[in-house]
């Protein structure tokens, strides 16, 4: 626009001005019909549908569906668009874009035209913006409350439309984990970064079915491909992989397929297009797979002594190793008759499933052998053997799965991969626990004493994300500080795991059940190197050398901590470690002592006689001459001035440390006058040294 | 009487004037005249009465309102339940945060339908777009306030969007909530953007913006040929 243009415009605005309206009263009236129907809107909203309040924030309720303000939805929509790496695109590119466009609309919108048909562009343009805000924001209220997503859509495909409805809104058209994640789990239970728990909102087979769709890319096509016309993938999930070997293997001859025209997928399918469909009803999880197929012999415990090729090698051959004891000394003949009605199917009363329960649930768990025969059973009962075998699991489960099963067993024996959940319990735990998880004085309560957490009573009655939420938010009724890092402790989600799966090794054969007989916490009267003894060992070691806790004794240490830093640090503890603030239960005084007590760890005791030079003049320097040598009396500065000087003098007999005054002042023996040094008297090692040098005939060097 | 008390309270605006000027105040602000406009002209006063009364209810509000994770919910519940006319004020500072957001871009589409952008209004547009980016800002700090589950979800949410900002996302996201979680730390700081930051800015670009209004007058209805 350049001036001749501006000045028409003004120009023109002039006259329009004067053939207009006064602001006031008539334009001022208008406005003020609008702001009283804006109110009247605004007071109804208020009186009718009100401001709503939930409740209050959960950090831990993770199942929580977040749903933005409704001015936020289209951001929120939008980001549906743009999954995993090209999320910027949908949360800064695009906005900005927008907001530069709008921005910069004077300066790229140069012409005098005003009216909106002659700038098309400009129109166009917002008028596009606006319509996508709205049609954003309408798509994602019709999506609520499900936070669903159309990154992946695949019409008709029940378990693409469940990855969709419940994955895709945040992760996108795939999931990207780590190598051996439990994903049933994962899925079922959440995570503590803030995915929501879906066990409440999905079955078992929905789950199941999600678990490999997102482990097996292809799975799902080629399922629906094979199967898919008679069978829905819920309904396959469950099957025992050894059938759905058989089904693939035996066309019309496997009898549910007979009469069906089912043709003989094993010859029909590579041998990787079968594995991926096996792999994608029986998902490669190994958690799951331990759950499915080997939780009904070897229980819920997962306790493994062995390396991971024997373990391998097991599985896959399978067989006999189960050593069933004879019942016939511990059961009478009615009993062991009734029993074997039972795993017959014959008609048996009550007392059967309670007898069944009393001496064989224990190994067999929930799956009750079949015998083909009531004889056979009888047999089999009384003379035990090995008579359960293990199926060949080699022959049954692709290579996918195995690797995954014998990953999980390995891993979960051994505490979890890279980071052991037993060396986590032993930094963490143990020193409130016990190494066995037997319990022992409570140190933040005094009187105290913490329950073992390895009866088989505590351990089954609590689920693995119990103890998980135990350990990641801590029990601040009882002392028990938070561990979790979103809780501001030392361990993250995976270590928590490893710690809570070395915990459930227990369970098989808990070591203990009853709470240790325990020392009381300290007296008030025990002395420094006492507490140290009692207490703080647990964690730094009989010589401070520190398996959990910093090295006490290793001189940086001593050197770079003041005795106010270790008083301090003792009285007032480090927040987020088992290193309480043990200013609650020990006085000052110990405290002080304590500190003393640690110098002496970083002053190991000389070998040999000790002599003034080397070991005694320090001490006195440290502990006496502040006083000593320059108000008069016995004087500890020079070797002559502490033989010869005190009243009465000499105040050492060499080789007599008894009778040696110098000695009997410090040992609080002498009939007059008070311990010195007065208030804090030496530590036991600075006694112990000067003893050794007085026995030793008082060498100068 | 009647006559008596004209002069009275005329002698008095006289003695105001004469130290105030704001009988020129008066006059430049109202006693003008502006072209022929219709309704949708109303939509930026209706913004601005909006804002008014969030400004209100807003001081309102921090009355009795703690910005402390401990006490947040249980303040904004005793508003909302059993403070007299509490649910009229945390209703209508609800409900007008949408207001402002829907009459601000209703205003925004008639300046642009009506190409009122232009000479010589660019500056009033651009404190304009700033302002929208400023009212979202208040609906997103806002938004957290209450500390209920919706409130720390959402903001779980958005701080998590804004973590993808390139190059600046973590620190970004860092300095929003005080920490790498939203924490005791991040209720006060979302509490200060909102009624102390955003405000100040808010209400400097509105004053702008209303004397560019008042200085340059509304813009005419755009005939066709223009």
């Amino acid at each position: 626009m350049n001036e001749q243009e501006k000045e028409e415009y003004l120009e023109e605005y002039a006259e329009e001005k004067k053939k207009g309206v006064d602001f006031f009263p008539d334009i001022i009236f208008k406005d003020t019909l609008v702001m009283l129907i804006v109110f009247l809107i605004l007071f109804g909203l208020s009186a009718f549908e009100g401001a709503g309040l939930e409740e209050i924030a959960d950090p831990t309720d993770d199942s929580y569906t977040p749903k933005p303000e409704w001015y936020f939805l289209f951001l929120f929509q939008l980001l549906k668009f743009f999954p995993g790496n090209i999320e910027v695109v949908g949360v800064i590119v695009l906005p900005t874009l927008a907001i530069a466009f709008l921005a910069a609309l004077p300066w790229t919108d140069r012409s005098t035209r005003r009216h909106w048909s002659g700038r098309p562009l400009v129109t166009g343009v917002t008028a596009a913006l606006f319509a996508g805000g709205v049609f954003l924001t309408v798509q994602a209220l019709l999506e609520a409350p499900a936070p669903g997503g159309d990154a992946v859509t695949a019409q008709g495909d029940p378990v693409a439309e469940l990855y969709s409805a419940n994955c895709a809104g945040c992760h996108g058209t795939s999931v990207v984990a780590n190598p051996g994640t439990d994903f049933y789990r994962v899925i079922a239970g959440g995570t503590h970064e803030g995915m929501p728990a879906f066990a409440s909102d999905l079955t078992v087979e929905e789950i199941d079915s999600l678990v490999g769709f997102i482990l097996v890319p292809r799975g799902n096509d080629t399922f629906a491909a094979t199967c898919g016309d008679c069978h829905a993938v819920g309904d396959l999930v469950e099957i025992e992989p050894s059938e759905l070997r058989d089904a693939l293997a035996l066309g019309a001859d496997y009898s549910p397929h007979s009469g069906a025209g089912v043709p003989v997928w094993g010859e029909i399918l590579s041998d990787d297009v079968q594995a991926q469909l096996l792999n994608f009803l029986s998902a490669p999880d190994g958690q799951r797979l331990w759950s499915q197929q080997c939780a009904a012999c070897h229980g819920t415990s997962v306790a493994f002594e062995g390396g991971e090729a024997e373990l391998r090698r097991v599985v896959i051959a399978g067989g006999s190793h189960l050593e069933m004891p004879s019942f016939r000394e511990q059961l009478s003949d009615e009993e062991i008759a009734v029993l074997a009605g039972f795993v017959t199917g014959a008609e048996v009363g009550p007392e059967a499933a309670a007898l069944w329960t009393a001496s064989c649930f224990g190994c067999h768990g929930g799956r009750i052998p079949t015998a083909t025969s009531h004889a056979a059973a009888v047999a089999a009962i009384t003379t035990g053997g090995a008579h359960e075998t293990m199926p060949v699991w080699g022959e049954v489960l692709t290579d996918e799965q195995l690797d995954s099963l014998v990953d999980y067993v390995v891993g979960v024996a051994s505490g979890s991969g890279a980071s052991g959940g037993k060396e986590l319990y032993a930094q963490n735990c143990a020193s409130c626990h016990g190494a066995l998880g037997e319990g022992g004085p409570n140190p933040t309560r005094v009187g105290d004493i913490i329950a073992p957490i390895s009866t088989a009573e505590y351990l089954e009655t609590r689920d693995d994300r119990t103890l998980e939420a135990i350990i990641a938010q801590g029990q601040p009724n009882f002392g028990m500080s938070p561990f979790g890092s979103a809780f501001g402790g030392p361990l993250d989600n995976e270590q928590i795991d490893a710690i809570v799966a070395f915990m459930r090794a227990w369970e098989a054969d808990p070591p203990v059940d009853l709470p240790p007989e325990v020392p009381d916490v300290p007296a008030a009267t025990a002395s420094g190197s006492e507490v140290f003894a009692q207490l703080c060992t647990q964690c730094h070691g009989v010589e401070g050398e520190g398996p959990i806790g910093p090295s006490l004794k290793d001189e940086t240490w001593q050197a770079s901590h003041t005795d106010e830093e270790i008083f301090d640090a003792i009285n007032l503890g480090h927040s987020a470690t088992p290193m309480i603030a043990w200013g609650e239960i020990l006085s000052s005084a110990q405290i002080g002592e304590l500190v003393s007590a640690i110098r002496d760890l970083g002053r190991p005791p000389p070998a040999g006689i000790p002599t003034f030079e080397a070991n005694v003049l320090p001490i006195f320097e440290r502990s006496c001459n502040l006083c000593h040598g320059t108000s008069g009396g016995w004087s500890g500065s020079t070797y002559s001035d502490t033989l010869l000087t005190g009243d009465p003098s000499p105040t050492i007999i060499p080789g007599d440390p008894l009778n040696s005054r110098l000695l009997q002042t410090l040992n609080g023996t002498h009939p007059q006058g008070v311990v010195m040094p007065p208030g804090s008297p030496l530590s036991d090692l600075d006694v112990e040294t000067i003893t050794n040098w007085i026995v030793g005939g008082a060498p100068e060097n | 009487m009647a006559n008596r008390k004209e002069t009275r309270s005329a002698r008095v605006g006289d003695w105001v004037d004469e130290r105030s000027g704001w009988r020129l105040a008066w006059s430049t602000v109202f006693i003008r005249k502006i072209p022929k406009v219709n309704w949708l002209y109303t939509l930026g006063s209706a913004t601005l009465f909006v804002l008014v009364i969030q400004v209100v209810t807003g001081v309102l509000l921090t009355f009795y309102y703690v910005p402390e994770p401990a006490q947040a919910h249980a303040s904004v519940r005793y508003i909302t339940h059993e403070l007299s006319f509490g649910w009229l004020i945390r209703g209508l500072h609800h409900f007008g945060a949408s207001a402002m957001v829907i009459l601000t871009i209703a205003h925004m589409l008639r300046v642009v339908l009506y190409g009122a952008y232009k000479y010589p209004r660019e500056i009033t547009w651009l404190t304009g777009v700033m302002l929208l980016l400023l009212v979202f800002s208040f609906g997103f700090t806002g938004y957290l306030l209450p500390w209920d589950q919706r409130a720390y979800w959402a903001s779980v949410v958005g701080t998590q969007i804004a973590e993808v900002t390139p190059f600046i996302g973590s620190w970004l996201k860092t300095v929003m909530l005080g920490g790498e979680e939203i924490s005791a730390l991040t209720l006060p700081r979302f509490y200060g953007a909102h009624v102390w930051a955003l405000p100040a800015i808010l209400l400097s670009l509105v004053g702008i913006h209303l004397y560019l209004v008042v200085r340059n007058g509304i813009t005419s209805i755009p005939k066709k040929d223009e």
